[in-house]
């Protein structure tokens, strides 16, 4: 299956891509079609494919299966002339700690022109990164930022950055995402994967969602945003007011439920919550919630309910 | 990549730097050796050694170096120096962590290999070329003659020969993930080695066999290269090199 590709198309395409590892497939047959110029939320739980997913478009895992293309240009072989077209920030922060800042950055631009590395330095000073000194002597979050100097400064068309915003103080995060935002607008795409999606759900113009190696969910930020609103949660006091709400509302036309403990959550496939809550609360003979949520929910909650995935 | 140029220079000047002092203070010793060979022959242990000081007081200064910077110096250092480079190429990025990196660059696997693979090798032998070309100029302070061709042809026989060495570590640096282990295993090979060379009853199993005076001596009686022994430890090599690239065209980070 081949994917389809225009030279420059600042995309990001898969058909099928596999990866097993021995007898465990770490990322069954996946399609994807993302960009350009957006930014895209690869999220799911740790263990859930997502680097095993962007080390195979990268070339840096082979796939078993399947075809991809980035910015135009077909995976083959190990992949030199998709990374060529797309810069990468890594999850797992391991840098030369013998070297200087400077020295490191220098090491991750190779082959990417002396602009990028005057780029790259101008993006470590708005990060106060100490370039001078040596790499060792760097916090985690200095480590995760001069990878993203690095990432951040060449001109290419797609960007894939993994755990970007982890170990970032929220100050820092909400800078490099707003980075992100500018760079996207100038028409790069990027994709970013974390595990934590409140922490990239802002940013983020669509969503891809990861599980146990596979793609179950794929959607613009407003329309999961829009789900998220469509979702009412109410706590009961004790679990046999929770099961007789629970059948009584098994019966209301449009909305899955949920069952937790004492906490019920209804999804509702449309319509209006206010209005689905007002004839509940109406509703003679039932037991009065001891709290409700409604419009509230974080996406990670809505992923939690929506696919009963925990963890992101 | 100037940074890791200027590593792989600092490395080859440090090991070629104790290389050339080792090789001073041998050749200024020449004079008191050569005067007290038939009380060292008395007092040298084994038919091995006895042999090989033997051969070196038969062939004069010119002996008595080839021991002293092939057999003891390059073999000695250059030998730690091949291990030490190589077991760290692929092997210490692994254990860093740092192969996700270093995969990453715009560059392919067979690119990043051969850099890396060229660079150490070129930092094990250049000292050995370099100490050697300057035997000549050294021999004359104990007004001895030489000329710097047949020191440099040798030089080649123990590059080649150490090139072996050092391909066969690298390769099992691509498969590996402890440098230490793979430096320490290198080393362990070849103390095994020389002390298998000298055993008289089980020396020609001994890969050191491939680099002794003989073949030095024999080198310099012919002017030339012994093909017999240099291709077969050059095709080695690149079978160590085409096994360590297919090794590493599989690793994931």
């Amino acid at each position: 299956m081949e994917t389809p590709r225009a030279p420059n198309d600042r995309r990001i395409v898969a058909r099928g891509l596999t990866r097993r590892f021995g007898d465990k497939v770490a990322l069954h047959p996946t399609d994807l079609d993302l960009g350009p110029g957006r930014i895209i939320g690869l999220l799911g739980p740790n263990g859930s494919g997502k680097s095993t997913l962007l080390r195979t478009l990268l070339g840096l895992v082979r796939p078993d299966a399947g075809s991809a293309s980035i910015d135009g240009v077909r995976l083959r072989g190990d992949g030199t002339a998709v990374r060529r077209r797309v810069t990468y920030a890594p999850g797992e922060i391991a840098l030369h700690g013998e070297r200087t800042g400077r020295d490191q950055l220098d090491w991750l631009l190779r082959g990417r022109g002396p602009e990028a590395r005057r780029k790259a330095t101008a993006i470590a000073a708005d990060f106060a990164l100490p370039l001078a000194k040596r790499v060792r002597t760097y916090s985690h979050g200095m480590k995760r930022q001069l990878l993203l100097a690095a990432a951040l400064a060449p001109d290419v068309g797609v960007r894939i950055l993994d755990e970007a915003t982890e170990g970032l103080d929220p100050t820092r995060r909400g800078e490099v995402l707003q980075r992100l935002a500018a760079d996207a607008a100038r028409g790069t795409t990027i994709l970013l994967s974390s595990h934590h999606l409140s922490e990239v759900d802002r940013a983020c113009d669509a969503l891809v969602f990861l599980a146990d190696g596979r793609k179950i969910a794929e959607d613009s930020a407003a329309a999961v945003a829009e789900r998220a609103r469509r979702l009412v949660r109410m706590t009961f006091g004790d679990e046999a007011e929770t099961a007789q709400v629970a059948a009584r509302l098994a019966t209301f036309p449009g909305a899955q439920l949920r069952v937790d403990g004492t906490r019920v959550s209804v999804r509702l496939d449309a319509g209006d919550p206010h209005a689905f809550l007002a004839s509940v609360l109406s509703s003679p003979g039932l037991p009065r919630p001891r709290a409700i949520a409604l419009g509230e929910l974080s996406l990670a909650e809505l992923y939690r309910e929506v696919y009963g995935v925990e963890g992101c | 990549m100037r940074r890791e140029l200027r590593a792989v220079l600092v490395r080859a000047l440090a090991y070629g730097l104790v290389l050339e002092l080792m090789l001073v203070a041998a050749v200024l010793y020449w004079p008191q050796f050569r005067d007290n060979v038939p009380a060292i022959l008395r007092l040298v242990p084994g038919k091995v050694m006895g042999g090989m000081v033997a051969a070196m007081a038969s062939k004069g200064a010119q002996g008595y170096v080839i021991f002293q910077h092939f057999f003891k110096g390059c073999h000695l250092l250059g030998g730690a120096a091949a291990a030490i480079f190589a077991a760290s190429a692929v092997a210490g990025e692994v254990h860093r962590g740092t192969l996700e990196i270093w995969l990453a660059l715009p560059f392919s696997r067979l690119r990043l290999l051969s850099e890396r693979y060229v660079a150490g090798l070129l930092a094990v032998v250049v000292p050995i070329v370099a100490t050697s070309t300057s035997i000549p100029w050294l021999l004359s302070f104990v007004k001895e003659d030489a000329s710097v061709g047949p020191w440099f042809t040798a030089s080649l026989h123990e590059s080649t020969f150490l090139a072996a060495l050092y391909s066969a570590t690298f390769l099992v640096s691509a498969l590996g993930s402890h440098p230490t282990a793979i430096a320490f295993g290198a080393l362990l090979v070849m103390v095994l080695e020389f002390a298998l060379y000298l055993v008289m009853e089980a020396t020609h199993a001994s890969f050191y066999r491939l680099a002794d005076i003989e073949d030095f001596t024999r080198i310099f009686d012919r002017g030339a290269l012994d093909a017999s022994v240099i291709l077969p430890l050059a095709a080695f090599s690149l079978l160590c090199f085409a096994g360590a690239q297919i090794a590493f065209a599989r690793r994931v980070p």
